[in-house]
């Protein structure tokens, strides 16, 4: 660290989606328990450069500040990080932030993250209840699957899984990590399981779960420990039965 | 999007495919190669025995395209174009899984380039009639030797990662547990594969017999 009482931070901006991106620099005076969110929001209250420049605040994303929204998502120091939960005291110095580089971005750290609903969609990442007449209730689900499922439920969204994704890219529209695992959670709840197949199905489009590589980086990014791994190997199996052997034994 | 839009298994069922001739047949007819070719272990008859058994098999031409050319060359054309489609980023993220999955392409590309050489030189230039000493005097060539060495590391390698890649790909190896599991067979089958294969390249090469005390 240069100096115990300044941290310097370097951000990556960019005014518009289609702007060129730019580097500047900032010197903060240093707090205990200080995180990177805390430092845009220091930025944002003086925005001075190091240089004594006057800019604009950086624009990003945050709300819930407690890792469970997903909206702060960014690089840091290189890699995919919550800036909610990046701590200032375990950074290298000085601290380089970009946007995610697998979304557009929208203006300097904030990213669109379209994409990820769009495939949401796609798969039907959602239970129907609604009928046009009172459905009554679902069937029960067993604490076993409810143990299987609630950590898939973690899901934020985030997109660090598909950041960090080497057959996520221009070239390649791959859904990622994350909707993998959302139809392996749906499909295991007990009334989402009579949309299974259509789910599957979408899952076997172009894009779709075929694309995995099985490069692995997905689990190691996850901020929310989510078994990805487990979710599309479960998800693959499923996938090959319905495709292979559906037309078979149905 | 609505699904029936775009309702294609084509993709799918194609990347399917790649996987799947991954191991059957390309990955079983290297098996195969290795297992014959060790009768260079043996002694040189036994080798020329054994390679002019399966120079004479019924349908040959047919074998040779169906079970061996046409599925490693739909699993070699096919693995670039996957390799394409994907951007390596191991520099940012230096993890196990991700280096496998860099190593895996230029594995690929080796065995690919040594397979088309190996092919010319055994199979073409030899009119499919290849014998020890054929094998013996092209490794005189440190050239032909070396590249004999790369091209026996890069397909084990392959296919040590490949069936690893695969149990994970079709879900047979699911759980974490599963997947370690998996992770130590391809290891094993891919240091077993280096092994035996620079054991029978050394064999040409050194005119070296380590079974010939069974015909004592
Ligand atoms: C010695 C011959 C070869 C053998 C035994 C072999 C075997 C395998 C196996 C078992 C897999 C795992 C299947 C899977 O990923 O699901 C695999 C994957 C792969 N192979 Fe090969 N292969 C060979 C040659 C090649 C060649 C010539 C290429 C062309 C570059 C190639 C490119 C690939 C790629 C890119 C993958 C990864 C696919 C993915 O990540 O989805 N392979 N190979
Ligand atoms: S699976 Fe994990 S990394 Fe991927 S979007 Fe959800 S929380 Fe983020
Ligand atoms: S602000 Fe909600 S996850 Fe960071």
């Amino acid at each position: 660290m240069p100096d115990a009482k300044e941290v310097i931070v370097r951000v990556k901006r960019q005014v518009s989606p289609k702007g060129t991106p730019y580097w500047e620099e900032f010197a903060l005076p240093w707090r205990p328990a200080m995180n990177v969110i805390i430092c845009l929001r220091d930025i944002a209250e003086n925005p001075v450069t190091r240089e004594g420049q006057r800019t604009t605040p950086i624009s990003y994303d945050s709300n819930c500040l407690e890792e469970v929204c997903g909206s702060c998502a960014m690089l840091i120091n290189g890699k995919a990080r919550m800036a909610c939960s990046a701590l200032v005291d375990k950074l290298d110095q000085p601290i380089r932030l970009e946007p995610f580089s697998k979304f557009p971005v929208v203006r300097d750290l904030a990213v669109d993250r379209q994409f990820m609903f769009e495939s949401l969609k796609r798969v039907k990442s959602w239970i129907p209840i609604d009928g046009t007449y009172d459905l009554g209730e679902g069937p029960r689900m067993a604490p076993e699957t409810q143990e299987k499922a609630y950590p898939l439920s973690r899901c934020i969204s985030c997109g660090s899984c598909l950041e960090v994704c080497p057959q996520v890219n221009d070239n390649n529209k791959f859904i990622g990590a994350a909707i993998i695992s959302q139809v392996r959670l749906f499909n295991m709840h007990p009334t989402g399981a009579m949309h299974a197949k259509e789910r599957i199905a979408a899952l076997m489009e172009p894009g779709g779960i075929q694309d995995c590589a099985n490069a692995q980086n997905c689990v190691k990014a996850c901020p929310k420990d989510i078994p990805l791994t487990e979710s599309i190997a479960e998800m693959n199996r499923q996938a090959w039965k319905q495709a292979l052997v559906g037309w078979l034994v149905g | 999007m609505s699904r029936t839009a775009t309702r294609s298994e084509t993709d799918y069922l194609l990347r399917k495919l790649h996987s799947f001739t991954g191991v059957i047949p390309v990955g079983a007819f290297l098996a195969e190669h290795f297992w014959s070719n060790s009768y260079a272990l043996v002694s040189r008859a036994q080798y020329d025995a054994k390679s002019q058994e399966l120079q004479t098999i019924p349908f040959r031409v047919a074998v040779e395209w169906l079970f061996i050319f046409l599925p490693m060359l739909y699993h070699g054309g096919y693995g670039i174009y996957i390799w394409l489609r994907g951007k390596s980023n191991i520099s940012a993220y230096p993890w196990v899984g991700n280096w496998l999955y860099t190593t895996q392409r230029y594995t690929g590309l080796i065995a690919f380039a040594y397979i088309g050489w190996h092919l010319y030189t055994e199979r073409w230039l030899t009119h499919g009639k290849s014998t020890y000493t054929d094998v013996e005097d092209l490794l005189q060539n440190p050239y032909a030797l070396a590249f004999m060495f790369i091209g026996v590391l890069a397909s084990s390698f392959h296919l040590g990662v490949g069936i690893w890649n695969f149990l994970c790909k079709w879900g047979l190896a699911a759980t974490v547990k599963a997947q370690r599991a998996a992770g130590a067979l391809g290891a094993t089958v891919g240091f077993a594969f280096s092994v035996i294969g620079v054991l029978i390249v050394l064999s040409f090469w050194l005119n070296w017999h380590p079974f010939d005390f069974y015909l004592k």
